[in-house]
């Protein structure tokens, strides 16, 4: 290797980090939190960490299950209507069925909670089979059968409360930094963390993975391999589901009780998260990572501008600027790379 | 393999559009009869009221609901309930009204989503015979409308800016800041709590300044994150008022986490059990409730009276007072305002 190589070298290694999607995504992570902390400079701060990451765990669970299915081909619009009908059962689980009310609070609480958080997966899980079902064995398109369960999901959270939060036992310690002061983690984000963390190794380090990109790339050709293809959305569907109904009990713990109307529209925060996170619609493409910053991204924007007094319309318009970009980019690099 | 799927699901799909079919047949058919059999016999004895509301999933309808059924069965009439499980919409409610008419009731009870859009479906409802009460919303034109039944949001919000001022512990000279948590910048109840609050401020309290509003999409978790943020950019955050029961358990939840219960005043709005029962627990200052239930009650009295006696009402516009409920309301009138449904 001859000196005279060198600045080639480091061109070409620049180019590759700037061109990862995941070094412009921190770019972009940390230009708005400048912009932000210019804007209102109380947005530096634990406090607001501890905001934005308390936001950001009930979407990037719901986000690491639709990075699975995105990447599988599919999409899961049930996913906001999961979190809310998950969260409703647990409530209603604590509250109706084991008798405890908003009185019992701090470690009192353990017991029932377990109860509830189990039951808030169970109902996920259950809706996420059913999505399995309708997309594998009566052959409906992901988009339609997950559009017909989001409405039976929000009409079911609104049938089985009556339309209101049903209120029930809590210990808000778990949702609040560990230390206000210089942690702005909670117990209930370190789980979200934990979790995630497990669902990106299981799609980047195993054979389930493997074959759920293989699916995304060509089903016809995975299936040709040899990969039982309906089995394999089934387990991709009920963990995206799962995840989905963990997020409700997030939501219950979040607000100590479980809300008919917390899932309106959460799925389309979701799908934003992992697009913007660099997966691709088509399927086939995607990384947990990704999903995770995307998500930082979309609450990041969202405390910002609360912060920095913009009018809350804007984030929606910001939001879409982040989507629209974020395609664009991929497309780019997608044709750059196949010239 | 999947050509058999789909013949399955096509033949499931047709059995089950055959049913529906005839189910719907055999209901008409129903209905049809029912009017004409009453005509030979006593007219006035057997009345159908029609109730057309907002939004099934909404709590306030729900609690209007219940008041509805138990004045249409104390009355001895038949109540059809309809609306949309979740649109407040008059795009989905003028269909809905227009099913409901052809179904010929004596009486109907509409909540109009929209004061212009729904002046048509009442004007052809009074055009078939049928009586028109307004409950909650109303028509812009009234003229076709025998009575009109609301809460008065802006008397809440009025009575928010009290509560609010009395929990503070308001001294002239002081200056204090609160927020207000909406759910969005259009739906009318919120713009005239605010309108409401406002000048109430305005008027009474001048050194509480609003520093700030956002909206919650009626979804409470993002009603905690706002307050969560206001928390953070506000530290010395005087008072909330959360503008209605999303928010009201929104900013509530964010309080509790962030441990600032009883330090920053929190008054909500409507009395969703789980909100009365924060009232015990010291979590809402207070709490400002409607009575839908008796705004439904008394639109059947005024509809049933004047079909069957022809008495028109006394005041063609009635306006039941919103109610501050707090830690010295007692327990029935707890109970009584709390917004229960079936």
């Amino acid at each position: 290797m001859t000196s005279s190589q060198q600045p080639n070298l480091r061109l070409e290694r620049f180019k590759a980090v700037a061109g990862n999607q995941n070094s412009i995504l921190l770019s972009v992570l940390i230009a708005l939190a400048i912009i932000f902390t210019i804007a209102e400079p109380k947005f530096f701060s634990v406090a607001t960490a501890g905001n934005i990451l308390t936001d950001w765990g009930s979407i990037v669970l719901l986000a690491a299950g639709q990075t699975l299915v995105i990447i599988s081909g599919g999409i899961d619009l049930s996913v906001g209507g999961t979190l809310a009908i998950s969260g409703v059962t647990s409530a209603w689980m604590m509250s109706e069925i084991l008798g405890f009310d908003i009185t019992t609070s701090g470690s009192d609480a353990y017991p029932p909670l377990v109860i509830g958080g189990l039951t808030a997966v169970a109902t996920g899980l259950i809706v996420g089979l059913v999505n399995a079902f309708l997309i594998t064995k009566l052959r409906i398109v992901p988009f339609v059968a997950t559009l017909s369960t989001m409405g039976a999901t929000l009409g079911f959270a609104i049938i089985i409360s009556n339309g209101m939060p049903i209120g029930g036992p809590n210990d808000f310690s778990l949702i609040s930094p560990i230390n206000p002061t210089w942690m702005p983690f909670s117990w209930a984000v370190i789980g979200v963390i934990v979790v995630v963390t497990m669902v990106g190794l299981f799609l980047h380090r195993s054979r389930f993975g493997l074959h759920t990109y293989a699916i995304g790339s060509n089903s016809f050709a995975a299936r040709a391999a040899g990969i039982n293809v309906e089995r394999h959305l089934t387990k991709v569907y009920a963990l995206a589901g799962a995840l989905a109904g963990l997020a409700g009990f997030y939501v219950y713990l979040r607000l100590g009780a479980g809300s008919p109307s917390s899932g309106v529209m959460r799925e389309l925060d979701a799908i934003a998260a992992v697009v913007i996170g660099g997966a691709s619609l088509m399927g086939g493409v995607g990384r947990m990572i990704g999903t995770v910053i995307g998500a930082l991204i979309l609450f990041t924007v969202q405390s910002g501008l609360i912060m920095a007094g913009v009018a809350p319309d804007w984030k929606k318009v910001v939001v879409a600027i982040l989507i629209a970009a974020a395609v664009a980019a991929q497309t780019l690099r997608r044709e750059n790379r196949t010239r | 393999m999947r050509k058999n799927y789909f013949k399955k699901a096509a033949a499931l799909a047709g059995a089950a559009a055959l049913a529906i079919t005839a189910a719907g047949c055999a209901a008409q058919e129903e209905e049809a009869t029912t009017p004409s059999a009453g005509e030979t016999t006593a007219v006035v004895e057997e009345l159908t009221i029609a109730f057309v509301m907002g939004a099934e999933s909404d709590p306030f309808f729900q609690a209007m609901k219940l008041g509805a059924e138990e004045e249409a069965a104390a009355q001895g009439v038949t109540l059809i309930w309809q609306g949309d499980p979740s649109n407040y919409s008059p795009e989905t409610q003028i269909p809905i009204v227009d099913a409901v008419l052809a179904q010929q009731p004596d009486g109907l009870v509409l909540i109009p989503t929209d004061p212009t859009a729904l002046q048509a479906s009442v004007a052809k409802a009074v055009a078939a015979g049928i009586a028109v009460a307004n409950v909650d919303t109303r028509v812009g034109d009234l003229s076709d409308v025998l009575t009109f039944i609301t809460g008065d949001n802006e008397d809440g919000g009025a009575k928010a800016a009290e509560a609010i001022a009395n929990a503070i512990g308001y001294t002239d000279g002081e200056t204090y800041e609160v927020v207000i948590g909406l759910t969005s910048a259009t739906a009318t109840t919120n713009v005239a709590r605010k309108e409401g609050f406002e000048s109430t401020i305005a008027a009474n309290y001048p050194g509480i300044s609003i520093v700030d509003v956002a909206y919650s999409e009626s979804n409470p978790e993002k009603a905690a994150t706002n307050v969560n943020n206001w928390l953070t950019k506000y530290p010395d955050l005087d008072g909330i008022f959360a503008i209605d029961g999303t928010n009201a358990s929104g900013a509530a939840a964010a309080l509790e986490s962030k441990g600032l219960v009883g330090s920053v005043a929190l008054v909500g709005y409507d009395a969703y059990p789980d909100n009365v029962a924060k009232i015990k627990a010291g979590i809402f200052t207070a709490l400002i409730a409607q009575d839908p239930a008796a705004e439904a009650r008394l639109a059947i009295q005024t509809l049933v009276a004047f079909l069957r006696d022809g008495t028109a009402p006394a005041n063609a516009e009635v306006v039941i007072p919103n109610v501050t409920l707090d830690a010295n309301t007692s327990d029935a009138d707890l109970t009584k305002y709390t917004y229960v449904a079936n």
